[in-house]
């Protein structure tokens, strides 16, 4: 079968080669990965109900994804004086003419209400208004007080020792994401055009923190892909030592690479964070395919002919690469099921492309092949590496037990550090200390009331929230949230309602209650939304008919997994306190949102992985037949992924969004391993090897393609561990480690299980067990 | 002429003079005048116009937000115009809501002051006490309508400047007949306002203002005014429907006089602390 393709293949090279060429030119105009696609939708499915619950949301309230803005003076003096409130103010108007922003929270916009001093001939009185109205009657150090007494203010706008402000921006959501680059960029403008001197500006929130990952995708894609493909190109120069060869799988993988991307764009998939995964993923894939090729055309084309070493290669590569693409690609394929639209998109390209890369590497490399000229003297690959693989082999098969002990004592520190290992984003944490994201987060998270918003979502009948049983409920409700750990503040209608009823009532503290009547509660409201900023303050919090509310819970930055259960805690309170009362009580906001987002991404990886994990197994008995070879794949499959998550384990690094990917990939590349060298162990024995020949025949060959992959991928994609962006580093460290183990697996634990289990998987028990399999 | 407030003074939204031949008249100006030099003018002539010594009227207010969701709200308003040679030195207004239930007899008292401050004063029957209440801004919203008081009340003529952008424009009223109209624009000099240009369309026969474009700081159009029922009360122009949108919140505030009535005979006492209590009970 395998030889009919190679012949069918070969007899219509030039088709084939100039459809995939001419492909490859055509889709490269929507290879376009820089342009990323940052709406919302492209991580969550509209039918999702958290994804649901925020739209409902949003479309009463607006967005919660906002830009928080963290001004710190040198001093509370400074901060508290007329140039600085004059900047705040100055600032916050330009904020909101720019393109997309709905509203700016800040101590210039920020309306207070106060009771008036009674006066001779009568009652006192009310007065609600803006915070920095009072600077024509008031020193800026009495309204900065003010401000910080203010419990609506304190923490939101103003840090307890007066030192640090907020303004918050909020946006219109249908547009923002369209633009938010530019908007972030003309927001800094803005606010480093008036900045006093010795200020300074920090920038977080769920908007900042969204774009940041933007920019650090593009950055490191410009920073780090010239490196990587000069590395590529330099390893493979060095293990080959023929720069046609080298131009060639360098061609050879951006043919592939167009094709991956632009079919993505074709089938109307949008490029994001996680889909730029897809070209390492690719790359990583093609190098390993094209130095199989390369190796084997090479060593038959010293002595035969082109055509002959074209269908040789083939015929004996088809099998081993197809079945090594395609564990692989029904592996990126199981996440088409995931919840998340961007994993979906993502577990769809990456099986195109690795499927894709398949036939291209089957044609298109022994094609141009053709145009190199026969070695005639061994290359650096076979010099280096022949030797110390023949030794490694004999080491392998002479001390088998050996071998498997010192593989069970790292499987078991292996295991050790994988149960320390925890399931973890911290999208803060992601940036190096130094990094203006962590900084901004710091300074937040320490003076003002965090970084991450949910909130409570109550829906009910009109006027249902100004009835007094439902506001002592949303009281009762933030007082509970307020004692979780982590939440740092809590805002209600209810603390509206009780501080409006207290200033009507002379200020008298006894009076900071949610009032007894309906028609009291209505009347304060009523007065407290009479003016624009009181209606604003209202429009932020309830529903003009009072049928909707919302209770907004503010955190540090954390973990989204803890983000994530403090969400579940925050649900079960509102469900167990609302229970009864003709509300329903939703949790959502962008805290929920991204944190459900995280623990899908993450769940969704580790169920894919797992799926992968028994793919490689089903299809590995399948493409030969054999349980044995089912059963024989597991260790050296096994093991490096164990050994990856020890040593996540034992260097803390958690598995979160950005390292949950590396084990998909790596098992791509592990498995592509294994494959290669059962089939060659397997042909060898039916060649008439013994065990240890055939070990050997495969350590030399398979093992010398792996270690050269290795080397390759190493050496590129080393450079990420510069990137001062964790995951990246964390990306190009993990999958370093993981090709080098998957070679060490390769050539130690395969053979060592082999010998260590002659009756199963002996040359003459696979023998045995072929000659059986034809007979039936 | 100060700054008016309440309902029955809604000079350039509802009322115009009965006797409008003499604006007519008046603003048959020369071509070779400039745009700004017709524009105020005109709003010179909007601004002008007799409005009655005072008012009594009722009406019910629409008010519905981005999800069309309808809150109704019926207010019953006392107005009367102060000023020079008269019997309060400012414009003064009473409104109190009768609708809903649960704020009926809520009374809202303003007291123009020329000189300074305005005063204004909250009677909440729950409370059964009369409450002061800190001052807003004109451009702030009308009993948490759409309409800001500069709507409803009219705009300060000295903290605008005028331009008019040409007067060969119609207006289509509600019923289908059309009416040549002034189109003018008006430029607040106010540096902080929140809405700092207006375009409206003047009715050249009444000098009725028919329809409102009102644009923020971003020069966005936010708001739109509409008139939807015009109509004669005791000789004077009075509109009795009018609609306000705001395109950017996607709120709308619909008002509709149910009955209004002129020179009443309205005393200073019946815009007392006193009347604003009392008159809830």
């Amino acid at each position: 079968m395998s030889l009919r393709v190679a012949r069918f293949i070969y007899r219509w090279r030039r088709w084939l080669s100039g459809f995939v060429v001419i492909g490859a030119v055509l889709l490269a105009p929507r290879a376009q990965i820089q342009n990323i696609d940052n709406d919302l939708t492209a991580w969550f499915s509209r039918e999702d109900s958290v994804y649901q619950d925020y739209e409902r949301f949003q479309t009463e309230f607006g967005g919660t994804r906002t830009l928080i803005l963290a001004i710190e003076a040198p001093s509370r003096d400074r901060l508290f004086s007329a140039e600085s409130f004059d900047f705040l103010t100055r600032l916050s108007e330009d904020i909101k003419r720019v393109e997309a922003v709905q509203r700016v929270s800040s101590l210039a916009t920020a309306t207070i209400v106060d009771a008036l001093a009674s006066t001779p001939d009568g009652d006192g009185g009310l007065s609600v208004r803006r915070l920095l109205n009072d600077l024509d009657t008031s020193t800026p150090e009495a309204i900065g007080a003010r401000a910080i007494e203010d419990e609506l203010f304190r923490g939101d706008l103003i840090s307890k020792d007066g030192t640090v402000t907020a303004v918050v921006v909020f946006f219109d959501e249908s547009r923002i994401d369209d633009v938010r680059a530019d908007v972030l960029a003309r927001i800094r403008q803005l606010v480093s055009a008036g900045l006093p001197d010795g200020f300074k500006a920090h920038y977080n929130g769920s908007l900042e923190i969204t774009e940041w990952y933007n920019r650090v995708t593009l950055d490191n894609q410009l920073k780090f892909t010239p490196p990587i493909f000069v590395l590529t190109l330099g390893a493979l120069f060095l293990m080959f030592r023929s720069w046609r060869k080298t131009w060639l799988t360098f061609g050879a993988i951006l043919v592939s690479l167009f094709w991956t991307l632009g079919l993505y764009d074709l089938f109307g998939m949008s490029f994001n964070v996680l889909s730029s995964m897809i070209v390492p993923l690719v790359v990583v894939l093609a190098v390993a395919d094209d130095v199989h090729i390369l190796q084997h055309y090479g060593h038959h084309r010293r002595t035969q002919s082109h055509e002959d070493s074209f269908i040789a290669t083939v015929s004996h590569l088809l099998a081993p690469i197809f079945s090594a693409s395609l564990t692989t690609a029904l592996g990126m394929l199981s996440l088409a099921t995931s919840q998340v639209v961007a994993v979906r998109e993502f577990g769809l390209g990456a099986a195109t492309g690795v499927m894709v890369d398949f036939a291209i590497s089957i044609i298109l490399v022994p094609t141009m092949l053709a145009w190199v000229k026969p070695e005639t003297t061994e290359i650096p690959q076979e010099t280096w590496f022949i030797g110390p693989l023949r030794r490694v082999a004999m080491f392998s098969t002479r001390h088998a037990t050996a071998v498997l002990a010192i593989g069970a004592v790292v499987v078991a520190v292996s295991v050790a550090g994988a149960t320390r290992l925890k399931v973890d984003t911290n999208h803060i944490n992601f940036f190096s200390e130094r990094h203006e994201l962590y900084t901004s987060a710091q300074v937040i998270d320490t003076k003002l009331s965090g970084i991450y918003t949910f909130q409570i979502f109550l829906e009910g009948g009109p006027d249902v929230m100004q009835r007094p049983d439902v506001l002592a409920r949303m009281d009762r409700l933030a007082t509970e949230l307020s004692t979780l750990p982590y939440v740092k503040k809590v805002t209600s209608l209810a603390d509206y309602v009780k501080r409006v009823h207290r200033e009507l009532n002379d200020d008298r503290p006894e009076t900071y209650v949610v009032p007894a009547s309906s028609q009291e509660i209505a009347q304060e409201l009523l007065v407290f939304g009479l003016g624009d900023e009181g209606r604003a303050e209202l429009d932020r919090i309830v529903a003009s008919d009072y049928s909707r509310a919302q209770i907004t819970v503010k955190l540090a930055s954390m973990s989204s997994d803890l983000v994530f259960v403090q969400v579940n805690e925050a649900d079960r309170l509102a469900q167990s306190i609302f229970a009864d009362s003709g509300v329903v009580a939703t949790v959502t906001g962008s805290g929920r949102l991204f944190s459900t987002l995280d623990h899908y991404l993450v769940r969704s990886q580790i169920s894919s992985f797992a799926m992968a994990f028994l793919m490689v197994f089903t299809v590995i008995f399948i493409v030969f037949r054999s349980w044995r070879f089912g059963l024989l794949s597991i260790p050296p499959n096994l093991f490096p992924v164990l050994m990856v998550f020890g040593v996540m384990g034992w260097l803390d690094i958690s598995l979160n969004v950005a390292t949950v990917m590396v084990a998909s990939v790596a098992l791509g590349v592990v498995d592509d391993d294994t494959i290669h060298f059962l089939n060659r162990y397997r042909r060898e024995t039916h060649l008439g090897a013994t065990t240890d020949e055939a070990i050997e025949t495969a350590t030399i060959h398979e093992g010398r393609a792996a270690l050269t992959t290795a080397i390759v991928n190493c050496s590129a994609f080393g450079v990420l561990m510069l990137s001062e962006y964790q995951p990246s580093a964390w990306f190009g460290g993990l999958l370093a480690l993981t090709m080098v183990v998957a070679f060490l697996a390769e050539v130690f634990a395969l053979p060592a299980t082999i010998k260590t289990f002659p009756k199963l998987f002996g040359a003459d028990a696979v023998r045995r067990a072929d000659h059986t399999a034809e007979v039936a | 002429m100060s700054r008016l407030l309440s309902l029955f003074l809604i000079t350039p939204f509802l009322h115009t003079w009965a006797g409008n031949e003499r604006f007519l008249e008046a603003t048959t100006f020369p071509q070779s005048r400039s745009a700004e030099e017709r524009g105020t003018q005109i709003a010179r002539q909007v601004q002008d116009r007799d409005t009655g010594r005072d008012s009594r009227s009722t009406m019910r207010m629409r008010l519905f937000d981005r999800q069309g969701r309808v809150r109704e709200r019926a207010l019953s308003t006392l107005g009367m115009k102060g000023g020079a040679g008269r019997a309060v030195p400012g414009d003064r207004s009473l409104t109190r809501f009768t609708y809903p239930n649960d704020i009926n007899g809520t009374g809202f008292l303003v007291w123009e002051n020329p000189e300074g401050e305005n005063e204004r004063f909250l009677y909440l029957p729950s409370l059964g006490r009369v409450r002061r209440i800190a001052g807003s801004e004109t451009q702030d919203s009308f009993m948490g309508s759409d309409f800001t008081y500069e709507d409803i009340g009219g705009r300060e003529f000295e903290d605008y400047t005028y331009r008019l952008i040409d007067d060969t424009s119609r207006w289509t009223a509600p019923d289908g007949t059309v009416h040549p109209v002034f189109r003018l624009e008006s430029r607040t000099r106010d540096p902080k306002a929140k809405f700092p240009r207006v375009v409206s369309l003047v009715r050249q026969d009444n000098f009725v203002v028919v329809r409102g474009e009102v644009h923020n700081r971003r020069d966005e159009l936010q708001k739109v005014f509409d008139v939807k029922r015009l109509e004669r009360v005791n000789g004077i122009w009075t509109v009795l429907e009018m609609v306000m949108v705001d395109t950017l919140q996607r709120t709308r505030t619909e008002l509709v006089v149910e009955k209004v009535e002129y020179n009443v005979g309205l005393t200073a006492a019946d815009f007392s602390r006193r009347a604003l209590e009392q008159g809830a009970r």
